[in-house]
């Protein structure tokens, strides 16, 4: 098991200085082809060459191999490296340190992660569950039917008709029920709140949820069929076990793993959908941040942003790698 | 339930089968998987029921256990009582429950039918903790005695390790100490050694009929194997097309078989005593269960077959001396018939 973690540990290393690299590279020919981005802090106005320099210095633009198309600029990544080693994640060209935004828009996206992720899990299981249960009657109909609606359905305008059609009117009525600080008034309030960050990212991460649950009800529901028919549910049944206990222990258990391995996978897709969830929920987040930054020409804020993200991604990756081992013991030694 | 032996000489059937029937609903239409099958067995007795595969053993068996998936399967008619209650009359549920404790059953390839994500202490004692309120302490006791008992070497260590750690063999003996684990007195064992090699089969055959001399329990022994039949059966059942074709006392079968397919069935032996070039095979195959020739199901592949053969089906039962019954319209000719 030791063995297995420092193996996945150090190929998420890999896989992120691989991110990092590729990330370079293309922002280096972004620059390349675009010219410099420094001019970007100096908006409408002509900075005169000396003030042009001072900002290509301060943000480690200056290296002539920025006006050399083609050339991969290994120099400067070698020097982020070391800077990102030293904890310096430089500045964005407001001069705001990059750790400080992050810091700031970070856990808003995580938190909103935590909601989806727990979604996916609660309506994948339930609905798949209860599909797989009752193959073939009106139930498991019914829910494959739900599942192409969510699929049919994209989060942004899940997101439209929860905003303007119900948001409003529903948190007028609890501030007018529960009061304006009551939390069923922060639940459906229709934007972002930094002082009620849980409360008011509840919903919007539901949706976000819902709108990717469409696959983890059919791949529950796939799993668990297989596990019914599995012989060794059979065995279980053939020791006069309770249907409730053969489910819980066999069914539910073993089908877990492929469901576990999916959320690895439908993460990334999250990332996705938090940058356009964050956006109209004026949530400031990771998604909001990175948008605005490539917008900007803000290259050390798109480089430091989307590194944490791949970082969390190799993290995530890393846990569901943990948690399947753990879950089946047969890929432990291998 | 009455384990009651032989009071007055006769052993008082603690599993007794009758007239079964059982059909599944298939695409093709309606397919009879097993047709009237009747049999019975006692406390300390071993019957083994033999037949190709399709032939509707397996299927019979995972009736009496209630493990019948219903539907597409539906037992038509017929009776399952063990020590005297009905079990088909039971209820999925009460039925479930007498499996287990009172009639427990060893599969095959036991690496499919262990699950592979719970320790092997975990499942030997799997019902005796969720129905028996065991504690997590004793019942890794006593999982370490069910291993010792099935002679699983260093059952210390084993009962914490998973499935797939365990050889083939291994894995065969944990089924079957799972199955004794509530102390039944029926076992079924279905092909308990398919899937492994001849001589770990030979070990596993002598330490089922070793663990249930010991304990007297009834055995029922599904196989294909006439040569396991030969060593361990009691009494012998053989299925062909899901009918009983034939059934005797295993020393009568093997003097002198009374139904055309057992004959041929047990001239496709090897045989160390006889010196000769091919081993006899049946000609033709099983029948297609949705079309079973009309008359006797056995007719095509039959060297006795005469028109009436063709014509109208054998008598379910045709008695014959020693409380033995064959389905065929020639069981005498065929039991008389000297071949060698």
């Amino acid at each position: 098991m030791g063995r297995y973690i420092t193996r996945r540990v150090l190929q998420g290393f890999l896989t992120l200085f691989l991110v990092m690299f590729l990330l370079h590279l293309l922002t280096t020919l972004a620059i390349q082809l675009n010219g410099n981005p420094a001019q970007a802090f100096f908006g409408d106005r002509t900075p005169s060459p000396s003030q042009l320099a001072a900002v290509e210095t301060r943000y480690g633009l200056d290296d002539p191999c920025y006006d050399q198309l083609g050339n991969p600029c290994i120099g400067p990544f070698v020097e982020r490296l070391g800077d990102y080693a030293q904890g310096d994640f430089g500045e964005s060209l407001r001069g705001r340190p990059v750790t400080d935004i992050v810091s700031t828009a970070a856990p808003n996206t995580l938190r909103l992660f935590v909601v989806v992720t727990i979604t996916w899990l609660a309506i994948g299981m339930t609905l798949g569950g209860i599909a797989a249960r009752r193959r073939g009657k009106a139930s498991d109909h019914g829910i494959r039917g739900l599942s192409i609606l969510i699929d049919a359905l994209p989060i942004f305008v899940l997101l439209l008709v929860y905003k303007y059609i119900f948001s409003v009117p529903l948190s007028r009525w609890a501030k007018d029920t529960f009061g304006s600080d009551s939390l069923p008034a922060l639940l459906f309030k229709p934007s972002f709140s930094p002082q009620h960050a849980w409360a008011t990212l509840i919903v919007p991460g539901i949706l976000l949820g819902l709108a990717g649950s469409a696959a983890f009800i059919r791949l529950v529901r796939a799993a668990q069929l297989e596990t019914y028919n599995a012989d060794h549910v059979r065995t279980a049944r053939s020791k006069g076990l309770s249907e409730r206990h053969v489910s819980r222990h066999h069914v539910v258990r073993n089908s877990a793993i492929p469901v576990v391995t999916a959320v690895g996978i439908v993460f990334t897709e999250a990332l996705a959908g938090a940058v356009i969830t964050e956006g109209m929920m004026n949530i400031y987040g990771m998604g909001g941040v990175l948008w605005k930054a490539v917008q900007d020409s803000d290259v050390s804020v798109v480089i430091g942003v989307v590194t944490l993200l791949a970082a969390v991604t190799v993290v995530v990756m890393l846990v569901v790698d943990v948690v399947y081992a753990a879950l089946d013991p047969r890929i432990r030694y291998e | 339930m009455t384990t009651d032996p032989t009071r007055d000489g006769t052993p008082v059937p603690l599993l007794q089968v009758d007239d079964l029937a059982i059909e599944f609903a298939t695409p093709d239409g309606v397919v009879r998987a097993v047709d009237g099958l009747s049999y019975s067995v006692s406390a300390g007795r071993t019957l083994a029921i033999v037949g190709e595969s399709g032939s509707g053993k397996s299927v019979s068996s995972l009736a009496v256990m209630g493990l019948l998936q219903q539907p597409p399967a539906r037992i038509v008619r017929g009776s399952i009582r063990f020590g005297g209650t009905e079990l088909l009359s039971l209820g999925q549920k009460a039925h479930r429950a007498v499996c287990g404790e009172n009639i427990a059953m060893v599969f095959q390839d036991a690496l499919a039918a262990l699950n592979p994500v719970h320790t092997v202490g975990w499942q030997l004692t799997e019902a005796l903790r969720a129905r028996h309120g065991m504690s997590r302490r004793d019942a890794t006791a006593r999982a370490v005695e069910l291993l010792d008992l099935v002679k699983v070497p260093n059952a210390k260590q084993r009962v914490k390790e998973y499935p797939h750690q365990f050889s083939g063999g291994m894995r065969q003996r944990v089924m079957i100490a799972m199955a004794l684990s509530m102390d039944p007195e029926v076992l079924i064992a279905d092909e308990p050694t398919t899937a492994l090699d001849v001589t770990v089969q030979a070990q596993i055959m002598r330490l089922l009929s070793e663990i249930q001399a010991e304990r007297q329990m009834g055995l029922i022994l599904i196989t294909h194997d006439m040569g396991v039949v030969a060593n361990v059966a009691d009494d012998v059942t053989v299925m062909y097309a899901g009918r009983a074709v034939e059934q005797a006392s295993v020393f009568d079968i093997y003097a002198a078989p009374a139904h055309p397919y057992t004959r041929a069935l047990l001239g496709s032996i090897p045989r160390l005593d006889q010196k000769g070039g091919g081993l006899a095979v049946i000609p033709g195959r099983p029948p297609d269960p949705t079309q079973v020739p009309a008359g006797c199901a056995f007719h095509p592949r039959c060297a006795f077959a005469e028109d009436v053969c063709r014509a109208d089906p054998p008598p379910p039962t045709v008695s014959l001396p020693f409380d033995r019954t064959s389905a065929c319209h020639f069981a005498e000719e065929v039991m008389n018939h000297d071949e060698h």
